[in-house]
């Protein structure tokens, strides 16, 4: 079994296609007739030209104007009167039309790598892309015919260009492994346009396997088996098959309002990470950010991001949701969360040690940088701020002190933002539950955390395997809990939201709808399904259901009412 | 020489599809097109210029057009930019 990034949903089994990269190994030369070696630069030019103008057609009509327009600013960038200028230049002093090309190339795509702005600097990739294809023009490379794959194939590529992409008869092609990319690379987005089940960034994928190979492509889980086994191949292609039909039924619910059988209105939002992830909740139609994730904007670096670059991030989370809600959740880590630069303290018990808005109170000058970005962004949408792992009152004054004193701060400096800033309450923890009244008197919002909230009522460790059995949503006093969260901020007439796995559970469905829960918080993949199976239950039906729940002494009792029950539906 | 001052709508700034937009229509002048941005002149014919600058949404640019057909072409450039 290998791993690499699961990139595009859905499981495909067939025999391996290597696409051989070419080879574009070239001697420099520089002493050549600058005459035809222009001339030979403009034809490969216009080739370049008619090849591109060709995918950016197909690349409309199969994923859309946005891939198509970026695919078109290649044309714009080969033909870019600076680049030709410097490219001509080399080839008047006598340099052949490849080395005149790689030179420039390489000197602007160096140029945009250095650039501070992210989006600036992923154009580097661009100039690469035009140049190795240029190259292949220039030397006559051969590609592999993807266009001609037989019924089943899974291609298997270092990378796939975007004019080979533009070849993939989707008919045929059942599954793409590639040696680089992720979720967000060129090839990923046409995989998922296409519905071809991809795995990106497997290492050394085209030394590993050969063609004719048998693999399967598991795209749901980043997975690749090798010479899969008989019973292998058939549990795959029933769920291959499952896959597929699940999904056209979930087609339905796509545009849809998200309504519970007998019309009751709730909403569905989407989890996220980064700016990357609620471009996908949009393509998977959620209806905004119940979630924003901030630490991961913390991890793998080894320094802080600052206040502007957090700005931009929350900004642009903002834009791209256009005025629907962004729930920003404030930095939570803790000692189990590997930041070396924050200088975190060793700790023998770090799930009820110093993280969460714990941490953020003791590290006040970062929690401030943090709290006026996201004030900031929330000039530019329905920012909305979070705060994990609360267990007191005095914890939320603490934080609406703070974010008081900076929009005193940005008001004198002029600065816009959301007068009305919401600011919401994780309920994850024992001790907010039962002062769960009090709580809703504070906040605006709830948003209840079901992995953290069970592992703290059940006092289990979610990471221990000798008590995993008791870390289920379904204890009765989980449940218990999430019903009292519930009231309290219905009493208190604040809106009351689930961002844990629980959200997305087919079985705990109807249990929240009953309690009244408004929000509904899930991965992005979930979003559809979700919506699907609340369109199931009414208010009466989920009600029975918790009733039945409510007399039962075990988990074990209330797993099998729910299972019976969800069946019914 | 004709001239005009204009902010950048688009938050995400002036990036590959509006820049290639603009460079290629610019192009078809027989005039000089300069963006004077941040205290730098950028040849708006240049997507490649165009892109280094990291024009940042919300930001004031200048244009300027000179040359036998100005007019038409500060023109052509508001509306792609717009």
């Amino acid at each position: 079994m290998l791993k690499g990034i699961g990139s595009s949903e859905g499981y495909g089994i067939g025999k391996v296609l290597i696409v051989k990269e070419q080879s574009l190994y070239f001697v420099p030369r520089s002493d050549c007739d600058p005459e035809r070696e222009l001339e030979r630069y403009k034809k490969a030019v216009d080739e370049f030209c008619n090849k591109t103008k060709q995918v950016a057609e197909h690349l409309k009509e199969a994923v859309g104007e946005q891939e198509a327009g970026i695919i078109n600013s290649h044309i714009v960038m080969i033909k870019d009167p600076y680049m030709n200028e410097e490219i001509e230049k080399l080839i008047q002093a006598g340099h052949c039309a490849e080395s005149a090309l790689a030179s420039v190339c390489h000197k602007f795509s160096n140029m945009f790598s250095s650039a501070k702005d992210e989006l600036t600097k992923q154009r580097a990739v661009d100039v690469h892309d035009i140049k190795n294809t240029v190259l292949s023009i220039l030397l006559g490379a051969e590609e592999t015919d993807i266009s001609s794959a037989p019924e089943n194939t899974i291609l298997v590529a270092k990378d796939l260009t975007p004019s080979m992409t533009a070849c993939i008869n989707k008919d045929n092609i059942s599954g793409i492994i590639t040696e680089t990319g992720g979720r967000t690379s060129h090839s990923a987005i046409i995989a998922r346009a296409m519905e071809i089940p991809a795995v990106l960034s497997v290492e050394n994928i085209t030394g590993i396997l050969s063609n004719g190979d048998t693999v399967i492509v598991n795209g749901s889980d980043g997975v690749i088996i090798q010479s899969p086994n008989e019973e292998q191949i058939e549990e795959y292609a029933k769920k291959r098959v499952d896959f597929i039909e699940e999904r056209k039924a979930l087609y339905e619910f796509v545009g849809r309002e998200t309504t519970t059988a007998d019309g009751i209105k709730l909403e569905l939002l989407g989890n996220i990470r980064n700016t990357h992830d609620a471009v996908n909740v949009i393509e998977c139609d959620g209806e905004g950010i119940g979630l924003f994730r901030t630490e991961f904007l913390f991890m793998g670096r080894s320094s802080a991001p600052d206040e502007e670059e957090q700005f931009e991030e929350y900004k642009r989370a903002a834009i791209i949701m256009k005025n629907k809600p962004v729930i920003i959740r404030t930095l939570d880590v803790g000692g189990d969360k590997a930041i070396p630069y924050l200088k975190i303290k060793k700790e023998d018990n770090y799930f009820l040690g110093c993280r969460g808005v714990r941490y953020c109170l003791k590290n006040k000058s970062m929690y401030k940088k943090q709290l006026r970005a996201i004030i900031r962004a929330s000039a530019f949408g329905d920012v909305r701020i979070l705060l994990p792992l609360v267990t007191s009152v005095d914890e939320v004054r603490q934080v609406r002190k703070m974010i008081q004193k900076i929009m005193d701060e940005l008001s004198q400096k002029g600065v816009a933002y959301n007068k009305n800033l919401k600011v919401g309450v994780m309920m994850e923890t024992s001790a907010a539950c039962l002062v769960a009244d009090l709580l809703a008197k504070e906040a605006d919002f709830f948003s209840i955390g079901t992995n953290d909230l069970t592992q703290y009522i059940m006092c289990a460790d979610r990471g221990n395997a000798d008590v995993a059995y008791l870390c289920s949503t379904y204890n009765p006093a989980v449940i218990r809990s999430i019903k009292y969260i519930i009231e309290c901020g219905k009493n208190a007439g604040i809106p009351v939201g689930m961002c844990g796995e629980a959200a997305s559970d087919k079985y705990m469905i109807p249990l929240l709808i009953s309690f009244g829960l408004d929000e509904f918080s899930v991965n992005g993949s979930s979003v559809l399904y979700t919506r699907k199976v609340i369109s199931q239950w009414t208010k009466s039906q989920a009600d029975e259901v918790a009733k039945l729940v409510s007399e039962a002494d075990t988990e074990q009792e209330i797993v099998r009412i729910l299972k019976e029950n969800a069946n019914k539906t | 020489m004709v001239s005009k001052e204009l902010t950048i709508l688009s938050d995400d700034g002036l990036h590959m599809r509006p820049a290639g937009e603009l460079a290629d229509a610019m192009g078809k002048y027989n005039c000089d097109v300069t963006i004077d941005y941040d205290g730098s002149s950028i040849d708006a014919k240049s997507i490649i210029q165009i892109m280094a600058a990291c024009i940042k949404g919300r930001s004031k640019i200048l244009i300027r057009c000179d040359g036998k057909d100005e007019e038409q072409a500060l023109k052509e450039a508001l509306k792609i930019l717009d």
